[in-house]
């Protein structure tokens, strides 16, 4: 892999990539020695897994333990009517195959959790977190800064969503926030950067609400192209940081309303007081904590 | 003057609007302008408070700054024209 030289079938397929300056054969190279976990074959993990097979990404893990229900189609489309009651990382992984044989897609049928959450992760570059509930949320995230993993985060509630990017690279914390080009992660730094500038899904949200609280998407509906955008926007983040290019959203969530056709963006800092990458976090492991209910670290 | 509250996700549902218009205005503070909201709202209260304190997992921006990080919290003083907005995590895929 390490030599690896696009044929010409592939400089063909990625011709439109290869063309840019921005990307160039090596930026291709670098997306088809690149791994992606997605986690959730859904509305958010659909457009995601479609546009990065698209790209080339090399290896696409595929994290779902659901099957496809008829519900699902209105906005999960990378399965088909015809894969109602499959398991929804067989269909999603057929869509890959035909659509990108450069492509080593590793469907894992399986919940994630506290057990698994390692085995699956810690083979992959970036994770995708494209899930659909709260415990999910936090036990990647928490994972995922214990590892410093980069993670991408889209979540969406009826017409609105919410993205943000955790480089999770805490290597450079007592620098000036100046990169010196070897980053893969591609990030720019900007000029008032303090230590630990990669903030995570805690820093924003400490605790989950109440169980309850936010009803799902099986209650309140969900507009069906609403995920569509959000996890494009996702693959475009995850493209970005394999190819070191361009700015991320870290530090930054993108809030976007379809009904206003809004797009804002929130700045937001690590927070020093953050049980998992705060100064003195209370999260050393993810068996710390119970990943249901507020995902509150265990009382023991 | 006059201040609005821009509200996301099912905060907007629980206060029965997205924009919801105060009169706390330059020199009250943000804290006097989340209890306007507040008031006559119970559901919205009792979604966003806790024991009378903001929940953790509920946001505050002022003119797109989170009060909470950046400045003096709910103590922070409202400015002429400011735009505030509360924002909760959502979880759907």
């Amino acid at each position: 892999m390490s030599d690896l030289r696009l044929d010409a079938t592939q400089l063909d397929r990625y011709s439109r990539h290869v063309i840019m300056d921005e990307i160039g054969p090596e930026g291709q190279k670098r997306l088809l020695e690149g791994s992606v976990l997605v986690v959730g074959a859904g509305g958010l993990g659909s457009p995601a897994i479609q546009y990065l097979a698209a790209a080339g990404i090399g290896r696409l893990g595929i994290v779902d333990d659901d099957v496809v229900e008829r519900s699902n189609l209105q906005r999960q489309i990378v399965h088909g009517d015809a894969d109602v009651g499959r398991p929804k990382v067989e269909s999603a992984a057929d869509y890959v195959t035909a659509l990108n044989p450069d492509v080593d897609v590793e469907p894992h049928e399986t919940r994630l959790t506290t057990a698994n959450v390692a085995g699956l992760v810690d083979d992959y570059d970036v994770v995708l977190d494209a899930s659909d509930n709260f415990a999910t949320r936090y036990l990647l995230n928490d994972h995922c800064v214990l590892t410093e993993t980069p993670l991408s985060h889209g979540a969406i509630y009826r017409f609105e969503g919410q993205i943000t990017t955790f480089a999770n690279d805490r290597s450079s914390a007592d620098g000036d926030g100046s990169d010196d080009g070897a980053d893969s992660s591609g990030r720019s730094g900007n000029g008032d950067s303090e230590p630990n500038e990669s903030p995570c899904y805690r820093c924003l949200f400490p605790e989950a609400p109440e169980p309850g609280t936010v009803p799902d998407c099986a209650t309140t509906g969900v507009l069906g192209v609403l995920p569509g955008t959000v996890g494009c926007i996702q693959a475009t983040e995850v493209v970005k940081y394999l190819l070191g290019k361009g700015e991320l959203l870290e530090g930054r969530l993108l809030m976007y309303d379809a009904m206003e056709m809004s797009f804002e963006t929130v700045e937001y800092r690590s927070n020093p007081a953050c049980p998992v990458c705060g100064e003195d976090p209370e999260i050393e492991s993810v068996e710390d904590v119970a990943y249901e209910g507020t995902c509150e670290i265990s009382a023991d | 003057m006059s201040t609005e509250w821009k509200l996301f996700a099912d905060l907007a549902e629980h206060a029965g609007d997205r924009h919801v218009t105060v009169e706390a205005s330059a020199g009250d503070t943000v804290g006097d302008a989340l209890e306007q909201l507040l008031d006559g709202r119970p559901e919205l209260a009792e979604r966003v408070l806790e024991d009378g304190e903001l929940r953790s997992q509920v946001n505050v921006l002022r003119n797109g700054t989170n009060v909470l990080v950046e400045e003096d919290g709910l103590e922070t003083e409202l400015g002429d024209g400011d735009e505030l907005a509360l924002f909760p995590p959502v979880s759907g895929g």
